[in-house]
């Protein structure tokens, strides 16, 4: 088979043609391993293991159209940098961990193997998975694969997860691992015409993944189509004696549930999502999948969550500040980078100066902002308060779902920025970027971005899909019925071999 | 504004990040701007309002109070050069 259409395939596709012997593991492999060779322009592989790659490609021809075959046999995905996989390079983007070799395996990454799937490398993203753009990663940003129409000008992936939405999408491998602590999966989904979806929090297992903010972390997958999602999910997710915040609750076979069709669905659409632009080609694509949702036979019911306004001031309270805490390990003591020390210096200077070498602008401003929050004689006025208002965003939410099943809202303000366009002189230029997606974090739900077409510049748009909690089957659900009518193809032109 | 010259030092110092002089103005700044933007929490009603949590956690889900036996310490001491048979060394902390 020509080798350009075979990593087109994705997920689902590369399953049929390896269960039909059409192709090989090993065929699969070594096609994604020239396209990543071809790659180096888009800087989203920081991690090579091609060597294991082409190991477990042979291991799996070994088992496919055997009993011991597993879900995933055979198929080749990238691992964003934020996992820990034992025995390759794990720096989750920053010099703070300067050549870590972890010892172990996160346990998102390890039932992936257990499920036979190839690793081809680590991705790259924002530093500990702090921005929008990927632009804070120590190894450079990555470049959307997609480009405005009629100009050259490098646009962001988004962030944090742009390493695996910009190697999706450029046919780098089947699908990959993304985390999302307040949009981190959805936004570079969004950017790159890819499906990404953020599941319940406690769905999937945290440990080995390196924490940001622990109650808002969450791991889940980018793919190239809906069905993917609910195949990579599906491995993914499970409960861990490891960690325990991940939920005892069964997982469901989410791909069986796909087809089913979604007449008497209640969509909900909240005034507070709308977009500062009505007559944009965005908004075109929101109502035309209302319509589609509609025309199946769904119910669009306007619904208010009046405390969405409150929502990023609220996150940007509570995730520096679990940030803060989470992110004062790395004292150079037992792993990572250490900073060189005069001969006087004491064990202070040790962690001062090898913390300030290592992290980089934003990774310590987010330290320093959470701190603050968590201080004596300020911790009520922001960190106690901002987790009560972030009960009455919760609030919102389970009145809402009371009256409607999902709600259907855009993934983001714009679609693809021009790199180095936003937060250099306000931070919070930046942040505001995060203003659709944060809410779902705060609430715990599960949430999927969904590619809708393109906008007047020719970039991709995404809708996000919130559901309550465990709805995951239904998200998808709708989803792969808006995908069928919608037809989206994600083809950017090749610039970059 | 909020936070002070002084401030940013003290946080710098509980954070144990270490900032010279000459970048404490455009700390400063960017902090300010994040206080300000999270100071509309202050605008809202929180009265009788508990703070949030995912729900009650059941002790028959915890896991077993039990020794693990880890028995990689070599791999763990492999990824740092200040090492002093298994124990890792830093500067000296007792005069």
């Amino acid at each position: 088979m020509n080798e350009v259409k075979l990593t087109q395939l994705g997920i689902k596709d590369s399953r049929d043609l390896l269960n039909k012997k059409e192709i090989s593991a090993t065929e699969l492999t070594k096609a994604y391993i020239q396209n990543i060779e071809e790659s180096s322009k888009l800087n989203a592989f920081i991690e090579k293991t091609f060597d294991k790659a082409l190991m477990q490609a042979s291991k799996a021809d070994k088992v496919i159209g055997t009993d011991s075959q597993k879900s995933l046999c055979g198929i080749p995905l990238g691992i964003k940098d934020l996992f820990c996989c034992k025995n390759v390079k794990t720096q989750a983007a920053s010099d703070i961990l300067e050549n870590f070799i972890p010892p172990y395996e996160s346990t998102v990454t390890q039932k992936l193997w257990n499920e036979q799937a190839i690793m081809l490398g680590k991705l790259n993203m924002d530093e500990f998975a702090m921005g929008s753009s990927n632009e804070t990663s120590t190894y450079g940003p990555v470049i959307n694969p997609w480009k405005s129409t009629g100009s050259h000008d490098p646009l962001t992936p988004g962030g944090s997860s742009g390493g695996s939405s910009a190697a999706v999408a450029a046919n780098l491998c089947t699908g990959a691992t993304g985390t999302d602590t307040g949009g981190s999966i959805r936004q570079p989904a969004s950017f790159t015409g890819t499906v990404g979806l953020k599941p319940t929090y406690g769905r999937c297992s945290r440990w080995g993944i390196i924490a940001f903010a622990s109650s808002f972390d969450q791991a889940g997958p980018i793919t190239k189509n809906v069905t993917d999602s609910a195949i990579m999910l599906k491995a993914m997710s499970g409960f861990d004696p490891l960690d325990s915040t991940s939920a005892k609750i069964d997982v469901p076979d989410y791909e069986q549930e796909l087809a089913k069709d979604i007449k008497g669905l209640r969509v909900g659409l909240a005034k507070e999502y709308s977009l500062q632009n009505g007559d944009s080609e965005a908004n075109r694509k929101l109502e035309e999948a209302i319509k589609i949702l509609k025309n199946m036979g769904a119910e669009i019911v306007e619904v208010s969550l009046p405390h969405t306004e409150f929502a990023l001031p609220t996150y940007y309270v509570l995730a520096p500040a679990e940030a803060s805490s989470n992110l004062a390990r790395y004292d150079g003591v037992r792993y990572g980078h250490r900073a060189k020390l005069d001969t006087n210096d004491s064990i202070l200077e040790l962690y001062e100066k090898t913390r300030s070498e290592g992290f980089g602008t934003e990774v310590k401003r987010r330290i320093l902002i959470g701190t603050y929050v968590l201080s004596s004689g300020y911790y009520d006025a922001y960190y106690k308060r901002a987790q009560k208002v972030r009960s009455l965003i919760k609030n919102d939410f389970d009145e809402v779902f009371k009256k409607v099943d999902i709600i259907l809202t855009p993934t983001t303000p714009t679609s693809a920025f021009p790199l180095g366009s936003k937060g250099t002189q306000d931070p919070v230029e930046m942040y505001m970027n995060d203003i659709f997606t944060v809410p779902a974090n705060l609430a715990g739900l599960p949430a999927l971005s969904l590619p809708v077409g393109l906008d007047e510049l020719g970039l991709p748009l995404g809708v996000q899909l919130i559901g309550n909690n465990w709805q995951e089957p239904l998200l998808l659900n709708t989803a792969f019925n808006l995908e069928n009518t919608l037809g989206f193809e994600n083809n950017p032109k090749k610039w970059w071999a | 504004m909020e936070i002070d010259t002084e401030t940013v030092f003290k946080i710098a110092r509980l954070s144990r990040i270490r900032i010279d002089e000459d970048e404490s103005d455009d700390i400063q700044k960017d902090l300010n701007r994040i206080v300000e933007f999270v100071k509309k929490l202050g605008e809202i009603d929180i009265d009788g309002i508990d703070e949030f949590n995912f729900g009650k956690t059941n002790i028959e889900d915890m896991r077993k109070d039990s020794v693990t036996i880890y028995n990689n310490t070599n791999e763990i001491l492999k990824n740092t050069r200040n090492k002093n048979q298994d124990f890792f060394t830093v500067p000296k902390i007792v005069e």
